[in-house]
């Protein structure tokens, strides 16, 4: 009897255990540290992490001061993610450094970063090391126009409600889209980005009359003089794509996250940070490829070499990620490349039937390689903004024909073999006429007289 | 004395057909028909393209080389040419002969 208890036990732990994973709806993993000045200032942000929790998510709350948090051990990763809700502490846990995130950051951790008004050194420095640049200390967003209305106005003109762009991304849910969404509050401070940085996604950007001064208290009523950011140019929420496709969000507002304006009917900051956080975290935009092959068109098989001009097919099977399950992923723009040095052919794949329709999306593509040996690289480069990067590389060799497999006995070249052998026979005839062309003897006397 | 141009060419074509001996007459056909043969593959490499180029270069070059070798033969036969060569007019034969086997064996391999 205790035997079989111990059974059900032991199967209702594993059982446990591989629901688990089946549940965690990132692909990259469930644990999670969050960073709040103090344990209890969780509760600030209660919606949005029980929405993490929700998801799956095995949330380790530390507070910033906690010296015995870190984000490796021994060079390996213990977090899966990252979330770092305490701008204001100079330092965080184990005295990390910004090499200690971005060496998270390298080993495929995927972080969210806020920022707020009273942002310390170490936050800046380590925003900057992923290209965002914040305003100076104790500058705030402010705008006039676009903020949140109280009743009897006494609104918050730091409050301000940024739209975000109406442009089709993978990272915000189709509502954005919408004419009239709904705007997402924000409080806190701008950032510069680049826009010619290919890594950076603006997500969140101010308005025209959208502009970072020193946060004054009488903010609402007079423009400060000292303006040094407006408009487009108003960084709110950037995100961040790494090569290895780790994922890192910085938001100028921790106030963006918190119960206060998530809980906001008016607002859109429950909606918006789901989007951030699913996208960071590897639930959404997730691209891979599961499969790709090359072969000779004649055979169907791969040979160990190809020659030049050879036919061959290339084909390449891709997935998206999202709503917890792998989906065929459809674009027109898959190209493929055989490259030495220089790509020699670039041209875009088609979509074709794939094997599996339900997760992946097959590409085709009949390709006449180039009449050309060497070491080529057949590569299918795709860089999307907003996907993962997907980069498939094959070396493969490209032989030239050996002398004896050029193509023989071709009717164009008849006339020349007719007028080699006519040549030949030619000579044959003026051997035979040569020899039996009798000369008369008093010729050749006379020659040897002169010899 | 006419210095027509018909009586010109007529007296040429005379005396080349009284003096020249009947071997240089041989080696002249031979010549003419290597030409003729020669400018045919060329036409048809025009009209056609130099896709096979190789076929072409052996089928063009064997024309050419066999009209070089026979005019070599026919400068080194001729008597009046005798006091400047040492052979006979068999070893330049003989030569004549080796030069062309070689010619047409790389004419083979080359026409693939």
């Amino acid at each position: 009897m205790r035997f079989l208890a111990t059974v059900a036990v032991a199967s209702l732990a594993l059982s446990g255990a591989w629901l688990g994973v089946v549940e965690a709806k990132s692909v990259s993993g469930d644990r999670v540290l969050v960073l709040v000045p103090k344990v209890e200032a969780a509760k600030l942000y209660s919606q949005f992490l029980d929405s993490l929790t929700s998801r799956g998510f095995d949330l380790s709350v530390r507070a910033a001061t906690n010296t015995s948090v870190a984000l490796q051990v021994d060079g390996v990763r213990i977090y899966d993610h990252a979330v770092v809700l305490s701008p204001e502490s100079k330092k965080l846990g184990a005295n990390l450094s910004v090499r200690d995130f971005a060496s998270f950051v390298d080993d495929g951790g995927n972080l969210i970063v806020a920022a707020s008004s009273e942002l310390s050194e170490l936050g800046r420095k380590l925003a900057a090391r992923f290209g965002v640049e914040y305003e100076k200390r104790g500058t705030a967003v402010i705008d006039h126009v676009a903020h949140l209305r109280a009743v009897n106005d006494t609104s918050d003109h730091t409050l301000v409600a940024a739209i975000p762009s109406k442009a089709a991304s993978p990272v915000l849910s189709e509502q954005f889209a919408l004419a009239q969404s709904s705007p997402v509050y924000f409080k806190g401070i701008a950032h510069k980005y680049e826009l010619s940085n290919p890594m950076l996604i603006p997500v969140l950007t101010g308005s025209r009359t959208t502009y970072s001064a020193a946060a004054a208290s009488d903010a609402n009523k007079s423009a400060s003089p000292s303006i040094s950011l407006s408009g487009k140019p108003v960084g709110l929420v950037s995100l961040f794509q790494a090569r290895n496709n780790a994922r890192v969000a910085f938001s100028g507002s921790t106030a963006l996250f918190s119960d206060a304006l998530l809980s906001h009917a008016a607002g859109a900051n429950k909606q918006f940070t789901t989007d951030i956080s699913q996208w960071v975290l590897q639930e959404k935009a997730v691209l891979r490829e599961t499969a790709h092959r090359h072969y000779l068109a004649s055979t169907g098989q791969r040979p160990e070499h190809y020659r030049i001009s050879n036919e061959i097919v290339y084909e390449v099977d891709l997935s998206v990620y999202h709503d917890d399950a792998w989906h065929p992923y459809n674009a027109k723009d898959v190209q493929f490349e055989a490259i030495m040095l220089d790509p020699y052919i670039r041209t875009t794949l088609n979509s074709s039937e794939s094997a599996d329709p339900k997760t992946t999306a097959t590409y085709h593509g009949d390709i006449k390689l180039p009449d050309r040996y060497g070491t080529f690289t057949f590569r299918v480069n795709y860089k999307r903004p907003g996907f993962s990067n997907v980069d498939v590389k094959d070396t493969v060799g490209i032989w030239p024909l050996r002398h004896d497999e050029y193509p023989r006995f071709l009717s164009a070249a008849y006339p020349y073999y007719t007028g080699s052998l006519v040549m030949a026979v030619g000579f044959l005839a003026l051997c035979a006429v040569w020899m039996w062309s009798a000369e008369p003897k008093t010729k050749r006397a006379a020659k040897h007289k002169s010899n | 004395m006419s210095t027509s141009a018909a009586d010109i060419f007529g007296r040429l074509a005379r005396s080349y057909a009284d003096e020249t001996p009947l071997r240089l007459k041989v080696i002249d056909t031979y010549m003419a028909f290597c030409v003729a043969v020669g400018l045919a593959q060329f036409a048809y490499c025009l009209l056609v393209g130099t896709f096979p180029y190789n076929a072409f270069l052996a089928g063009f070059g064997s024309a050419v080389a066999c009209f070089v070798f026979a005019a070599n033969l026919r400068i080194k036969t001729n008597a009046k040419n005798a006091p400047q060569f040492a052979g006979t007019p068999e070893s330049a034969f003989a030569e004549f002969v080796f030069c062309h086997i070689i010619l047409h064996f790389i004419v083979a391999n080359f026409l693939g």
